[in-house]
């Protein structure tokens, strides 16, 4: 059962907690941690609920974590962050499962839903996302490929990358939903939370998670895997969501490839669990993934699933 | 004094030549790949839909963010993209990507295929996957997308990517390396032409790092249930090199276990999935086996593929 707070309390605890969250008050604000609220139940983890009916999926399985309100306080902006990053089965989080955390943050009272992207709105509409954001009245944000539209973060703790390009809008917002889809990636052979969040970064920043001249020498998948990592001390989630319902093993990020579908909606607030679980889905091993180890590395979760709490559910 | 100074010019002169002709030559190969694009009047009901897209270079990665690094270790030159759409509404995207060798254009159709696609009689190698038609043809590599299985929309994918193969004049040959492959019991399309360890490592991440030091490989899966992979090096000298820093990340990594020696120069591990790896040399080339296979099967693997790799070099 979540407990209630009100707005200057919710500010207050998380900048206490220690978590990062974004404060929209308009003014572009570090993104401070923590905007998940005292959760008087069991403590999980990880829910995961298994079944055909994506949209139904996906509240059981937030509910499983102590239910939506327990992340989206009344009146809040919240900013949710698809992947989209092409329209072939299997590479973009599925509509369904959108338009169900849209409605659970309507029910929690949010007064603004933001669907953010600097990807081409093609990239939306052929998905069917930006059908189902009309639909449910939330808006789509798409911010332009320019340099004037985001805003230079520093990394304290970044090892390879040393300074993050946020777009501005992304500050505008209360609380961030990360909604990726589990898949394939040429680059670094897994796409989950952490990577997702390559979709709030400038592109030209982005650019430089690559070695130089598009060397794929030893070094280039762990240095990839360092940026993401380094990214992703500057921005905390407040709740992840991911879609491991159908997606693409091969050919990956952009498919068509091979799809397999284990019908499940994954959500947790540890992104680190959260990647280290889904990539069991398809019998990556722990070594594959820099990624994993260097956020683990970082502090951004447990990466040993043996001391993480999954609830699992079917339906 | 005279004499330098009419030297001198004449160098700029020839660099300022060399220079306009070199452009030439750049724009004249930006036409070409321009003309692969169908006019609207030669195909039936389908027409432009949008402006024409193009990327050079590093550029790739506006256009496909997160998926140009494999692109790149193939050789990637230039893209162009157009989407077409019928009355009905169906839509089918193109592109156009030139890459640097036909060796280049190969490798990423590999890359891009599967083995459950239907093959084509197209270009140097087509593939129709559900809604999905690749095609490479000399150093081109033409890709048709979808949105649906539809037959208006699989007949559109074949009716575009004909005229496209049409209009493109220049042809390639496979690289050598795929032909010492051995034909018997091999599934064509299971075939993946590497240029770099991406490519490998997107097939059988055997290290995240590049241990074999992959600059040309390939691999088949055969219908006895293994697959084979071939690497090949300038010369034995940095064959075996490479085969030597192999063996000695093999027996180091914990994903790997039982390493030892199988038979004369061939050792064997064990990976954490349950299958046997089985790693020789011969001549310039490392030769790896990977699957359920008993140990007869090695040994007749490795003596047919030294008689195979003696008869072909």
């Amino acid at each position: 059962m979540a407990k209630k707070i009100g707005r200057r309390e919710f500010v207050k605890k998380s900048a206490k907690i220690g978590i990062t969250a974004v404060l929209g008050t308009g003014v572009v604000s570090q993104i401070i941690e923590g905007s998940v609220r005292v959760f008087e139940g069991e403590h999980i983890d990880i829910g995961v609920v298994t079944g055909s009916d994506y949209y139904s999926s996906t509240i059981k399985a937030v509910d499983l974590i102590g239910g939506i309100k327990r992340f989206v306080p009344k009146d809040s902006r919240v900013a949710i962050l698809p992947n989209v990053q092409r329209w072939h089965p299997g590479t973009y989080t599925k509509p369904e499962i959108v338009r169900s955390v849209i409605n659970m943050c309507k029910e929690a009272g949010a007064k603004e839903i933001n669907c953010l992207s600097w990807l081409d709105r093609k990239n939306w509409e052929a998905t069917g996302l930006a059908a189902v954001i009309k639909e449910e009245g939330a808006n789509l944000k798409l911010v332009e490929r320019e340099e004037a539209f985001f805003k230079p973060v520093k990394i304290p703790k970044g090892k390879a990358l040393k300074e993050a390009w946020i777009m501005k809008e992304f500050f505008n917002n209360d609380v961030f939903i990360n909604m990726p889809i589990t898949k394939d990636h040429a680059g670094n052979k897994f796409t989950g939370t952490m990577k997702n969040l390559m979709g709030l970064n400038f592109s030209t920043s982005n650019r430089s998670f690559h070695k130089k001249d598009w060397q794929t020498d030893k070094n280039a998948i762990e240095h990839l895997d360092q940026c993401i990592a380094d990214l992703n001390t500057v921005i905390k989630p407040t709740l992840c969501v991911v879609d491991a319902t159908e997606f693409i093993i091969t050919n990956g990020p952009m498919g068509p490839g091979e799809i397999i579908k284990p019908q499940k909606v994954v959500v947790g607030v540890d992104r680190v669990a959260v990647d280290s679980y889904c990539k069991t889905l398809w019998g990556i091993k722990d070594e594959e993934i820099f990624m994993i180890k260097f956020g683990y590395e970082h502090g951004l979760g447990e990466m040993d699933l043996n001391k993480v709490k999954i609830k699992e559910k079917k339906i | 004094m005279k004499r330098n100074i009419s030297l001198f010019l004449i160098l700029i002169l020839s660099c300022l030549l060399l220079l306009f002709y070199s452009s030439e030559k750049l724009l004249s190969a930006q036409q070409d790949l321009n003309k692969c694009l169908p006019d609207e009047g030669i195909m039936k009901g389908w027409k432009k839909d949008g402006s024409l897209q193009q990327y050079k270079g590093e550029d790739l990665y506006l256009y496909i963010d997160g998926g140009a690094e494999i692109y790149h270790e193939y050789g990637f030159r230039k893209v162009i993209i157009q989407d077409y759409i019928n009355k009905n509404e169906k839509s089918i995207s193109l592109e156009i990507f030139e890459m640097t060798t036909p060796e280049s254009a190969y490798g990423i159709y590999t890359f891009k295929t599967s083995p459950e696609g239907k093959e084509l009689d197209l270009g140097n190698g087509a593939q129709l996957a559900d809604y999905y038609l690749n095609f490479w043809k000399g150093n081109i590599l033409v890709t048709l997308t979808g949105f649906d299985e539809d037959e208006e929309t699989i007949n559109g994918l074949l009716e575009i990517a004909r005229v496209v193969e049409s209009e493109i004049e220049i042809s390639g040959t496979r690289p050598p390396l795929v032909s010492l492959l051995p034909k018997k019991n091999l599934v064509p399309q299971s075939i993946k032409y590497f240029k770099g360890n991406l490519g490998l490592y997107n097939s059988y991440s055997f290290f995240t790092k590049d241990v074999f030091g992959l600059k040309e490989g390939v691999k088949g899966d055969y219908r006895d249930g293994y697959s084979l992979l071939l690497i090949s090096y300038e010369d034995n000298v940095e064959c075996q090199r490479k085969l030597s820093e192999a063996k000695k990340s093999f027996r180091k990594s914990p994903r790997y276990k039982n390493y030892k020696p199988f038979v004369e120069k061939v050792f064997q591990v064990k990976n954490d999935r349950g299958q046997f790896i089985f790693i020789s040399s011969f001549d310039r080339y490392i030769l790896i086996v990977v699957g359920i296979v008993t140990q007869a099967q090695v040994k007749k693997i490795f003596l047919n593929f030294q008689e195979y790799i003696n008869n072909k070099t």
